[in-house]
């Protein structure tokens, strides 16, 4: 992504999505959802899965989220539109998940060993998923979307349903306390080189 | 909105640096003046990382099932929306037969049990059967069978 790309204005239907007139909506047809799908379900199963932690809940939710989808049949912009809508869906779903579970970390938390101590990568993957699992689920919401999703300040706001001038500070606070982790973790990337 | 909120103009391109590896002389500049994206690129790398390992061992069911499973829930929603008057009449026509049932049980059970009682094979042999039930009574009562008979066939058929 360039610099340039960056200074673009946000789009005019998406900040006004709120207020935005509905039009007569066309059904969706099986090609265009499985093309769709194809496209969005793996990713939203992964953002699902690293919120909670657990591949079966994240199955569960995922066919869920497109259920959701295909009976509610919701107007949409354009195809970016589409898939933010699928994973305020799926965000949904997983906080009413924890909700009723009364569940929000599905890792025990153990000390980790030092890094160097990690033999295989096996098991620093699976280091990395505890270390993640420790953040608070909205803190993973927030840096997945903004991380792995390269979504916007605007963008995570509405799926994670917060305000978009409580982003920054919400981002940033979660940066500063994965950073923390990793450090004490032994985890800490080189940084900037 | 005032520059304590909006993000830095600059994120995007340090996410994309630091996951790549690919760093300009100015970002590297900008990141040492900026907190935020200080931050940014402390963890940037580390979740680019995480993001690219696979923790899926089982396939994504096919779209063309789910699609058949939407469009089957679908129908059986607007089914149950259809049946739902139906299902509302049958649970007052329920409650309407168990509060005669149990009135009259209240206001003639003894003359009910009684009458019973009455067609008992030694009773029928040893004492002529008395009239004891009045006509409403025995109208009342072959009433309510005949629409708990009703409704329970009803239910039956409806379930079917």
């Amino acid at each position: 992504m360039t610099a340039d790309a960056l200074l673009l204005p946000v789009p005019f239907g998406f900040a006004r999505a709120g207020t935005r007139q509905r039009r007569p909506n066309e059904p969706m047809d099986e090609a265009k959802f499985e093309a769709f799908y194809r496209k969005t379900a793996g990713p939203l199963w992964s953002y699902v899965y690293r919120l909670t932690g657990d591949a079966a809940t994240a199955d569960d939710l995922t066919q869920k989220t497109f259920f959701r989808y295909l009976r509610s049949n919701p107007v949409v912009e354009n195809e970016d539109h589409r898939r933010r809508y699928v994973f305020k869906t799926a965000t949904n779903l997983v906080f009413d998940h924890f909700r009723e579970t009364k569940r929000e970390r599905l890792t025990e938390v153990f000390d980790l060993p030092h890094a160097e101590m990690r033999a295989d990568r096996g098991e620093l993957r699976h280091d990395m998923a505890r270390v993640f699992n420790e953040l608070k689920p909205q803190e993973r919401a927030l840096l997945w979307l903004a991380h792995v999703e390269g979504s916007s300040h605007e963008e995570i706001a509405d799926t994670l349903g917060v305000k978009t001038k409580s982003v920054k500070v919400m981002l940033f606070r979660a940066r500063k306390r994965l950073g923390e982790m990793l450090t004490a973790k032994g985890l800490a990337p080189e940084g900037v080189r | 909105m005032n520059a304590m909120s909006e993000a830095c103009r600059y994120e995007a391109d340090v996410i994309y640096a630091a996951a790549n590896d690919a760093w300009s002389e100015s970002l590297r500049a900008h990141v040492a003046s900026c907190e935020e994206c200080a931050a940014t690129a402390a963890v940037g790398p580390w979740m680019s990382g995480f993001a690219r390992i696979d923790e899926r061992e089982r396939p994504l069911p096919d779209p063309a099932v789910l699609w058949l499973k939407a469009k089957l829930m679908q129908g059986s929603n607007t089914m149950e929306r259809a049946t739902q008057p139906i299902t509302r009449l049958q649970i007052a026509a329920y409650l309407v037969i168990a509060s005669g049932w149990a009135a009259l049980l209240m206001w003639k059970g003894s003359a009910l049990m009684a009458w019973f009682d009455a067609f008992k094979p030694n009773r029928i042999v040893s004492v002529p059967v008395p009239a004891t039930l009045s006509i409403t009574v025995l109208f009342a009562a072959v009433g309510l069978l005949s629409a708990t008979v009703m409704l329970a066939f009803h239910t039956v058929l409806a379930e079917e």
